[in-house]
């Protein structure tokens, strides 16, 4: 009897045992085979060269070089002491520095750690024989980024880096390591995508301790798309030159597609080294990020909006006797223009004519225009960390700064001072809407993707002005260089036909005004609209002569 | 009939102790972290083993009634000797070294509490002849007194330290005075009085048998130290799935992922390399062999064989139901073997030795 319970009690116990395998191999099989795999199965992603950059007459703007690493095997160091003392003999690199730099990049015992980077060449060879010494060193080949025009484009190109801490999230996504290389700022940022090359890799089997045992596969990485941009590597030469490390920024752009010809921001880095002591930041591309007061630059939109509203006639004349007064103070005018109609007043800049009409408008028509032409927007140019600039409104003033919006604040408004900040590149769109009678193009700076030419930016809207409006303003514009009288005669050229308007732009503090040049040609050849911006570069008379100065060259360099 | 329950003792055991083999091999293969020495030691170990089963089964095991106690005593001398000049290994006094061969006295115990017990039993006779006697007498005749000599093993054995042997020995000790047919209030009583007792005990508790415990309970609470073996294992014997990966090819195994894998989890190698099919296999071989100790049982007249005959079935269930529940996650690692298959002499010498005795009572047919 006693056994016979003993017996039901094992028959149990095996069944439960039995039930238990069951539900694990079974059950469970898949999950924990997976789990194994997992264990013995490491990848060693091996990088793609990038693609490269070019100018849109195929001038090669970022390349790629060899570059020669001193790598370090972990699982074959035999005497960690001697290997690093050894490199850094040869090299002449502190040890501790090195052993640092192979502590923190190790991963794996089977995969080589960089612990010097792009070495010469000379040195590389002195390695390379010494190798049967010290098994676990050897040379592997990487790639380095090459700009071979250095600062001239280095705004429009960017430059390539390795995955940082404060992007790791981001770019983990996508399945970056800290060890990849990815663009950082400019075009190799935004296309990034294109650029980089697909990733291959090694999959090798590894026993507990995580050393090779055997190699598995091996998939070849691929090589980055090359693309084109629509920018000309002589222009950006010749606006280097031109501005010569003066703080500002030009930019120019195709009238008839948006194309950005030309853009470069000063002081500008050498993307090569990116090593710039510069204190007046480098880094900032002005064309895109530089946020300033438009100055007057802005009243070609004040009499648009006018025209548009219908409050006045391109006849309408105001009097300017070199002042307007409100409450009790004078906003002042350059001159004493006398009687003024619209095309004066745009060629001669005259402030007392935007006040009038600034005031009869009010604060929020004019906002109002000021977005309809995408100022307080981004212009969505191709390219990364773009600013929206500032368009300020009366309640939001009120709101966001505790300030009451008062009638003095409408007549700064009108002259594009106070609050309204711009990018430069925003004038230009603005420019080039105006210049094209009301169609909206996309500035862009990517031209083609492996030859075959991007379609994506060929495409307009039409902003509902009339045309006659537009024939007024660009009347007034051209008055601005035709003229004798106008604030940018300098610009009257025999050969090229240039309308636009300049801009003295206030800024706080002591500091010299912003000078403005907003325009564009036209003729028989290509048309461009163009801005030149010099920051606090005193007055308009200062970019005046830069634009001049650029218009000949390009003529002469046949880029017209 | 006895020819029969003979020769399938024979066919179970040699089938078994196959399947180690080809375990071990496995195992040690590689010759890295398991040597390939470990083989070999094992198979001269079975041959050794299948004469001495032979031999053992030719003795006429009341001569094992007769040396009970000594072997008792002789037990626990060991032990003493052990707990104060034994090897170290492991963080654990265990082995005896004797010139170049070395034994755990604790492996011996299994064998003698059998025949201490076995014995002590057969002289009880049942309560009723005695007539007037108080139930104080019955309890202490019955549980306390074999209770106290099974005591002073396991207090030993607790002390090297090794909790899963001490463990074993308390149930074997259950076992035997259940089959002698204590009765039932008294016995279930002592169980609970022993279930009250746990949370004293855990006192007791090295700080890294108080881990596995907890490890047990959940092993993610430190994957990479106590709760990798076990980690480990599962994910071995759970990647064979149904088929296994092959003889020879288990990746956990092969390549080092198994701690312990010759010794303890040796069933996880049998688990990654032949799936279901395997463990299947070799746990209903264990199930046959243990099933026909118990016909044994019933047929023998004599209560000392019954009482060994049931011994050595029980302290086989529990080590392969404790060994694999283990390896599986079921229960906490408590360091047993696997009878027969896992690697170590003094564990293996021991079961070959019960496996001699089971040839032994299958063949008599004594009535008193």
């Amino acid at each position: 009897m006693r056994l016979q319970i003993i017996r039901v009690v094992i028959i149990i116990l095996f069944i439960v045992i039995l039930g238990d395998l069951f539900y694990v191999q079974i059950f469970k099989g898949n999950l924990y085979y997976r789990l194994s795999t997992n264990n013995r199965i490491r990848v060693v992603p091996l990088e793609g060269w990038r693609g490269r950059i070019k100018d849109r007459n195929g001038m090669v703007l970022a390349d790629n070089t060899i570059s020669y690493d001193v790598v370090v095997t972990p699982q074959d160091i035999a005497d960690f002491d001697q290997v690093f003392q050894y490199i850094s003999d040869v090299l002449g690199k502190n040890k501790e520095k090195l052993i640092k730099r192979y502590r923190q990049r190790k991963s794996a015992p089977f995969a080589p750690v960089a612990v010097a980077e792009n070495i010469p060449r000379a040195k590389a060879i002195i390695i390379e024989e010494n190798k049967y010494r010290f098994p676990s060193m050897m040379i592997q080949k990487g790639f380095k980024r090459l700009y071979p025009y250095g600062k001239d484009s280095a705004h429009v190109l960017g430059f390539v880096g390795k995955v940082n801490l404060s992007d790791r999230e981001r770019f983990q996504e996508y399945g970056y390591s800290p060890l990849h290389v990815v663009g950082k700022l400019g075009a190799e940022e935004y296309y990034n995508s294109f650029l980089k090359g697909s990733e291959g890799g090694i999959q090798v089997e590894v026993n507990s301790r995580g050393q090779q045992v055997r190699l598995l596969s091996y998939k070849a990485p691929q090589k980055g798309q090359d693309i084109s941009l629509t920018i000309d590597v002589k222009l950006q030469q010749l606006l280097t030159s031109l501005l010569d490390s003066r703080p500002g920024a030009i930019v120019i752009m195709d009238k008839a597609n948006g194309e950005i010809l030309g853009m470069v921001s000063s002081p500008a880095y050498d993307p090569n080294t990116r090593t710039t002591k510069d204190p007046r930041s480098p880094f900032l591309n002005r064309v895109i990020q530089g946020l300033y007061p438009p100055g007057s630059v802005f009243k070609i939109l004040v009499a648009i909006a006018a025209l548009d509203k219908e409050k006045i006639t391109k006849h309408t004349t105001f009097i300017c006797n070199g002042y307007h007064e409100v409450g009790n103070r004078h906003f002042r005018c350059t001159h004493v223009h006398g009687p003024q109609n619209m095309f004066e007043a745009i060629g001669h800049s005259c402030n007392v004519y935007f006040y009038r009409i600034g005031l009869i408008l009010g604060a929020d028509i004019i906002g109002q225009y000021a977005h309809l032409f995408g100022l307080g927007q981004v212009t969505h140019i191709d390219l990364p960390y773009e600013k929206s600039g500032y368009v300020p409104y009366r309640n939001r003033g009120i709101l966001s700064r505790r300030k009451r919006w008062y009638a003095g604040d409408t007549l700064n408004y009108s002259i594009g001072q106070g609050d309204l900040l711009t990018t430069p590149l925003q004038l230009l769109h603005v420019m080039a809407t105006v210049a094209n009678e009301g169609r909206i193009l996309q500035p862009h700076v990517l031209k083609s993707v492996m030859d075959h030419d991007v379609e994506d930016f060929n495409f307009s809207r039409e902003l509902k002005i009339s045309s006659e409006i537009f024939d007024a303003v660009k009347q007034g514009m051209r008055a601005t260089v035709k003229e004798f009288s106008g604030t940018a005669h300098e610009l009257h050229l025999s050969d090229i036909r240039v309308s636009g308007k300049t801009g003295t732009a206030q800024t706080s503090g002591n500091k010299e005004d912003h000078a403005w040049f907003v325009g564009y040609t036209s003729g028989r050849g290509r048309d461009i609209v163009f801005c030149v911006f010099l920051e606090h570069g005193g007055s308009s008379h200062n970019a005046n002569l830069i634009a001049r100065e650029m218009l000949i060259r390009m003529k002469t360099m046949k880029l017209l | 009939m006895e020819k029969n329950r003979t020769k399938r003792i024979w066919i179970f055991t040699s089938l078994i102790m196959a399947m180690g083999l080809l375990a071990l091999y496995s195992a040690s293969c590689q010759n890295v972290r398991v040597p390939q020495k470990v083989f070999w030691d094992q198979l001269a170990m079975a041959i050794l083993g299948l004469v001495l089963m032979y031999v053992i089964g030719r003795i006429d095991y009341r001569r094992f009634y007769d040396i009970a106690y000594i072997f008792y005593g002789i037990n626990i001398l060991l032990l003493l000797i052990v707990l104060i000049g034994g090897r170290h290994a492991l963080g654990a006094r265990r082995w005896l070294q004797v010139g170049p061969l070395s034994f755990q006295p604790s492996e011996l115990t299994k064998l003698s509490v059998i025949l201490l017990l076995g014995r002590y039993y057969a002289n009880r006779q049942s309560n009723l002849t005695f007539g007037f006697i108080n139930r104080t007498q019955i309890i202490f005749r019955d549980i306390l007194l074999p209770f106290m000599l099974t005591t002073i093993l396991m207090f030993l054995i607790f002390k090297q330290p090794d909790l899963g042997t001490a463990l074993l020995l308390f149930g074997i000790f259950l076992v035997i005075c259940f089959a002698h047919g204590t009765a039932y209030r008294y016995f279930i009583g002592f169980i609970i009085l022993c279930v009250s007792f746990i949370p004293i005990g855990w006192r007791f508790l090295k700080p890294y048998q108080k881990d596995r415990l907890l490890v047990f309970l959940n092993p993610n609470i430190d994957p990479l130290g106590a709760g990798y073996t076990i980690i480990q294992s599962k994910i071995a014997i759970g990647s064979g799935r149904l088929l296994g990966k092959g003889w020879l090819a288990g990746t956990q195994n092969q390549l080092n992922f198994l701690p312990e894998r010759h010794t303890d989890f040796i069933f996880s190698v049998i688990g990654e390399e032949w799936g279901l099919i395997g463990t299947c296999f070799l746990v209903c071989l264990y199930f046959l062999l243990i099933h026909n100790g118990l016909k044994i049982a019933l047929k023998i007249k004599d209560k000392f064989g019954v009482l060994v005959t049931v011994g050595i079935v029980s302290i086989l269930t529990l080590q392969v139901v404790i060994n694999i529940g283990m390896v599986i996650g079921l229960f906490p690692v408590v360091g047993l073997t696997l009878p027969l298959v896992s690697y170590g002499r003094s564990s293996f010498l021991v079961f070959i030795i019960m496996m001699g005795f089971l040839i032994n009572l299958s063949k008599k047919r004594t009535v008193l």
